[in-house]
């Protein structure tokens, strides 16, 4: 029964929103409008600051940037560990050790040793008799 | 040899393709931003009372938007910048209320602050305004701007949000971060408390 009487009640609140938002909207724009110059100029220091970002490249553009080349390298580097790397320590390494423990073991070295005061005589005395001769 | 000097070729391209884009991105982003920050600020203003902290948000919010959400479409940049803006001014009263709070306790700060930014309200005026420019702010928006600060906080983001800055209910909702029924329930509380309080003739 009532229910036109209710639309036209919510319909007239709806519009009364509507009057009343749109005045705020006005009075709100005035506002903006009347911003003094200091504010306008900080506004549009704040806006070039602001795009000064995007000239700046970050950390993880950066990195973007340099992964194909810093990938190339990596790869490059890789394959040639691969390929020299165990050959070289084989190289190095076990002869040194080898020399070692055959020094270690060695019975005549170690004789050699005990008689090394004897084996100094021996050359002077050759030097002597024989002179320089190499 | 032939496969390096492609790669670097492709490298430039791509390179000059970036620069253009760039450019032309931070043409629509400036453009953007000359469109809202003088409604922005305020905003923010309207929300904080002091107008240097509004400066302040304004170009934060400046600054989050083009380092995080340049690349995103540009219809999404206003309600993420009003997003980011809105978080601002509520950091911003969450760190003022603890200040507060530390000052109460050395017994050097006012007890009276609730929970609902009343004391903002309250609060002198501190936004730096010259006299002239006291002088030339209409006394109907000095109403409104103390009626919608003494809003809480969702309903005064609502209301701004929607009256001021013109958004749909949509953009209200992911620049406020809510659904679409929350923003609608806010807004029309927002405007009844307003109306109630401002009265019928106020223009």
């Amino acid at each position: 029964m009532n229910e036109p009487r209710d639309k036209e009640r919510l319909t007239g609140v709806a519009a009364a929103d509507a009057r009343f938002a749109e005045q705020a909207k006005e009075q709100f724009d005035g506002s903006v409008d009347r911003l003094d110059a200091a504010a306008l100029s900080r506004l549009n220091r704040a806006r070039h600051a602001a795009l000064d970002e995007l000239r700046q490249p970050s950390f993880v553009g950066q990195w973007v940037r340099w992964m194909p080349a810093t990938g190339i390298a990596a790869a490059v580097l890789i394959t040639v560990m691969v390929m020299r790397g165990p050959r070289d320590i084989e190289l190095i390494v076990e002869p040194v050790a080898v020399t070692d423990f055959e020094l270690l073991l060695d019975n005549e070295s170690l004789e050699m040793l005990e008689d090394l005061e004897f084996y100094s005589w021996l050359d002077a005395a050759d030097l002597d008799t024989y002179g320089n001769v190499g | 040899m032939s496969a390096c000097a492609g790669v670097f070729a492709v490298s430039c391209i791509r390179e000059q393709a970036t620069g253009a884009e760039t450019l032309q991105r931070e043409s629509q982003l400036n453009q953007f931003l000359a469109e809202v920050e003088r409604r922005a600020l305020r905003i923010a203003e309207i929300g904080i009372r002091d107008r240097d902290e509004a400066m302040d948000l304004v170009q934060d919010a400046m600054i989050k938007l083009v380092r995080n959400y340049a690349a995103r479409p540009q219809a999404e940049w206003a309600p993420l910048f009003y997003r980011i803006l809105q978080n601002g001014v509520r950091d911003w009263h969450r760190r003022r209320k603890v200040r507060n709070h530390i000052m109460v306790w050395f017994g050097r700060g006012s007890s009276n602050d609730d929970d609902d930014y009343d004391f903002v309200a309250q609060a002198p005026d501190p936004a730096g305004r010259s006299p002239d420019e006291e002088l030339q702010i209409d006394e109907a928006m000095q109403q409104l701007e103390i009626a919608v600060r003494a809003l809480p906080t969702r309903q005064r983001e609502a209301f701004m949000l929607r009256t001021f800055e013109g958004f749909d209910v949509a953009g209200t909702a992911v620049a406020m971060g809510c659904s679409t029924g929350s923003v609608k329930t806010h807004y029309s509380r927002a405007v009844h408390a307003l109306r109630d309080k401002l009265g019928e003739h106020w223009q």
